[in-house]
């Protein structure tokens, strides 16, 4: 899984699972327009959720730096404490995570520690399910955003995905989040586009997938080619990041790309509540150290400059950000200087209205599961808190009759 | 009359790369037996496909320090063999007179995907080709073990680095979840075990050669699935191929890839019980002679290359002669998909992830470049009234829908906008 690519990751988590409704494609221009005419309320929260497909290291993303076990575990790819960013006495960040250690000084991260489900899966692909269906028990179609979309009005900009595929999580039973491809497209014109407008009209002999072909076609050239103005300004500005990075701050990141859109998008008020993103690339079973902390050093650098672009809006305080993973990784090392699947992992979650420290029980090293860590934090405890305090929604509608919460926001 | 235009549609574009002009209409003369026996038959000799030049593909050893003189003849040897890899199989996907055995070495590509972008090193990726290719409708027991003495998948899923000490579970895991037995089929004490069955593997990068080091095998018993024993590679594949599990996790894969990736695998699907002896032509047969296949539901979208390759083959075109290769390696990673480099050990996607309005894009723009390079003489030769009728034959179509058929008549008199509006087609792209 070392070439980690989001979009098919993505199409094989669902398996052999359809999903529930066909997903809408969006362009950035029907999102631009629907910023105008109908812009997001003011004051309304808005939920980011950031994807890290592979399975990331958690005990090498917060790291129990002064645990002897850590260091006799895994003495190819452990970090030196010194180098590490010390967050309290026994827990450190990963030395490439500088801009969220910022944030965290600023109390503006939660972190959960020990987030799992009961019977932890070691496969990518059934534990990705798990996450993004928030069913670990049973295998279900639907996602937890989509479950959410399903008790709202219907409209396709209420969650918007960045990239060409849907993920599960935002597939609902009726209704289903939008994807939204980076990169602008080429649209065919003159007679041929003509044609081709003709081609992307259902036919009454057209199975699922063919109708589905038909709508691609069409949602190509949906598109205005007259409004662009949101798209065509410049991402808005980071005031307070220091220079000292250079362009380097995320900046050549996809993931950096993606949250330059949503910035964009969420600072021009499109009327979106949920978007999602993602980084893949985090299955380190062999040559952990300089793959894993380059990916984190993308996550970090890319969340604070967004967070850091939304100051120059006027959405700051609107926007809570979580980051999770489909597990965390074995607590000993492998012999190819890297780690093999494993069970729970740290969660982030950063806004402003965000309670910064530590949330849950860190999975105890001399207590292991089969050599894994324990699950602490059930993620539908966290999914919960944001349904309610972020989206304003019983989470019941979403997660069935749950009764834990992580109480990381501040109320209003 | 139409289920079985429906049926010897499916045959040609999923069981091989679709039709040249002129071979859907004749096996629609000839009848489905004949065209299924034709089909299932591997003939001796495939001219069209050993006609396709075998590249020059050597073990270009050891990695040159970074910036000696010797690392950039190096790294453009590198780069050149791994462009003539990509284009042999596609030519010899394009130009085989058996589709067959090329449709099924690509499904086996997909099973065991071993991408080339952590290897880097053709010749092993060549290599492995040839194993499945040998074994692409023979034995699963037996390609089972030669994917274990595979250098590229050890290399792929770390095998390399599996030792006594520290085994990497990697390779296990994938051989029971991905390979041989499907997810959930196995505990976690299982996969620890298979580790260090799997241990003391070691790959020669640069050639692929595979050996085992005693000294870095765990030689104690495990106890897998219940059975406690020592394991070596071949012992190991006995073990599992035999299992029920197996039959039932590759009827699930073929059901996937040839009959739907989205309805589900009814439990009577014959190609379990036809996978009885792990004879991979008698489960092939099976799926092909399976009432899914004239069922009109069960949908699918060609991949990228597949869709790409039934063009060529629709067109007579071949790949590596398309200006440039540079370019047609471009357009196929636009859509997604460049043989020997599957995202991932999960192997393609399937169906929807092909189509959204960027895919949508990049198909017309690539058939655009494909056209372009073609004479367009089956469209040409036809009179223009005729062409709407002809071109479902043409291109093994069951029937183009009405909405096609409106564009196409609109554009009789645009041979190129003809066969453009044809190929980006919904009726096309999905194998109905």
């Amino acid at each position: 899984m070392d070439t980690l690519s989001r979009r098919k990751f993505l199409k094989l988590t669902t398996g052999a699972a359809a999903v529930g409704v066909a997903s809408n494609f969006l362009s950035l221009d029907q999102i631009a327009q629907a910023a105008i005419t109908r812009p997001l309320p003011a004051e309304t929260p808005i939920l980011v959720v950031v994807t890290l497909y592979g399975g990331n290291d958690g005990l090498n993303t917060v790291i129990p730096y002064k645990n002897p076990i850590y260091f006799s575990s895994r003495p190819d790819i452990s970090y030196k404490a010194e180098t590490t960013l010390p967050l309290d006495a026994e827990l450190a960040l990963n030395p490439s995570m500088v801009g969220i250690k910022g944030l965290w000084d600023q109390k503006k991260v939660a972190i959960v520690r020990g987030v799992g489900y009961p019977k932890p899966d070691h496969s990518h692909f059934s534990s990705m399910a798990k996450w993004q269906t928030a069913s670990p028990e049973r295998q279900i179609n639907s996602g937890w955003l989509g479950r959410w979309l399903d008790s709202q009005p219907e409209d396709p900009m209420l969650a918007i995905s960045l990239g060409s595929v849907l993920p599960p999580m935002l597939a609902g039973t009726k209704i289903s989040g939008s994807a939204l491809p980076l990169g602008g497209l080429v649209i065919p014109k003159g007679a041929l586009a003509t044609q081709c407008i003709q081609l992307s009209k259902v036919s009454r002999i057209d199975s699922k997938l063919m109708a589905a072909a038909a709508t691609s076609m069409r949602n190509l050239f949906n598109l205005s080619t007259t409004v662009q103005p949101i798209l065509k300004m410049p991402a808005p500005v980071a005031t307070d990041l220091p220079t000292v990075n250079g362009g380097s701050a995320g900046g050549d990141s996809n993931l950096s790309q993606q949250l330059d859109v949503v910035a964009k998008l969420i600072s021009a008020g499109s009327p979106t509540k949920v978007w999602s993103v993602s980084l893949g690339g985090f299955d380190t079973h062999a040559n952990e150290a300089n793959a894993q902390a380059q990916l984190l050093g993308v996550v970090s650098a890319s969340l604070t400059r967004f967070m850091s672009q939304l100051k120059s809006t006027t959405r700051a305080n609107d926007v809570t950000v979580m980051v999770y993973s489909e597990f965390g990784r074995r607590v000993k090392g492998n012999a190819s200087q890297g780690t093999d699947h494993g069970t729970s992992g740290p969660m982030f979650i950063i806004g402003e209205k965000v309670k910064g420290g530590f949330y849950g029980d860190q999975p105890s090293l001399s207590k292991l599961i089969d050599g894994d860590l324990a699950v602490t934090t059930d993620f539908r405890d966290v999914y919960a808190t944001l349904l309610e305090s972020v989206l304003k929604s019983p989470p019941e509608q979403t997660l069935g009759k749950w009764a834990g919460r992580t109480d990381f926001l501040t109320k209003v | 009359m139409r289920i079985a235009r429906l049926e010897t549609s499916r045959l040609f574009h999923r069981f091989a790369f679709g039709p040249r002009p002129g071979e859907y209409a004749q096996a629609i003369k000839n009848g489905l037996e004949v065209t299924r026996s034709n089909l299932l038959t591997v003939p001796q000799v495939d001219l069209g496909a050993s006609a396709v030049t075998v590249p020059e593909i050597t073990d270009l050893g050891k990695r040159p320090e970074a910036n000696s003189k010797e690392v950039v003849p190096f790294a453009i040897a590198m780069r050149f063999q791994n462009q003539q890899l990509v284009l042999w199989w596609l030519d010899r996907m394009a130009l085989s007179d058996h589709g067959l055995t090329e449709r099924m070495t690509w499904f086996w590509h997909g099973h065991w995907a071993t991408s080339i972008d952590k290897l880097n090193y053709a010749l092993p990726m060549f290599n492995q080709n040839k194993t499945l290719r040998g074994n692409a409708l023979g034995s699963f027991n037996t390609m089972t073990k030669a994917m274990l003495n595979d250098g590229a998948l050890q290399f792929w899923l770390d095998g390399q680095d599996s030792t006594v000490k520290a085994p990497n579970e990697n390779l296990g895991r994938e051989l029971m979840e991905l390979f041989v037995l499907g997810v959930n089929r196995y505990t976690e004490d299982d996969v620890k075990a298979i580790a260090r069955a799997l241990t003391g593997y070691q790959v020669d990068r640069s050639s692929g050669a595979v050996t085992i080091n005693p000294n870095r095998k765990d030689s104690k018993p495990v106890n897998l699935l219940g059975t406690s024993a020592v394991f070596t590679g071949d012992s190991l594949a006995d073990f599992l191929v035999s299992r029920d599990d197996c039959a039932k996790f590759i009827a699930e894969r073929f059901w996937y890839r040839f009959i739907s990736s989205s309805e589900e695998m009814p439990a009577d699907f014959s190609a379990k019980a036809a996978f009885a002896n792990r004879s991979i032509a008698k489960a092939v047969a099976a799926v092909a002679n399976d009432a899914a296949i004239s069922a009109d539901r069960y949908s699918i979208v060609k991949s990228p290359v597949e869709w790409f390759i039934s063009a060529c083959r629709a067109l007579e075109l071949t790949p590596s002669k398309l200006s440039t290769p540079g370019q047609l390696i471009n357009y196929l990673t636009n859509l997604g998909q460049v043989p020997f480099s599957p995202p991932n050990v999960g192997g393609w996607p399937a169906d929807e992830a092909w189509l959204s309005s960027a895919t949508a894009q990049y198909r017309i723009a690539f058939a655009t470049w494909l056209i372009k390079q073609s004479d367009q003489s089956v469209i040409k030769n036809l009179a223009p009234s005729a062409r709407v009728s002809k071109s479902a034959d043409w291109l093994g179509i069951p029937e183009w829908s009405a909405r096609t058929q409106n564009a196409l008549r609109a554009s009789i008199d645009d041979p190129a906008q003809f066969v453009l509006l044809a190929l980006c087609s919904p009726d096309y792209i999905v194998s109905a």
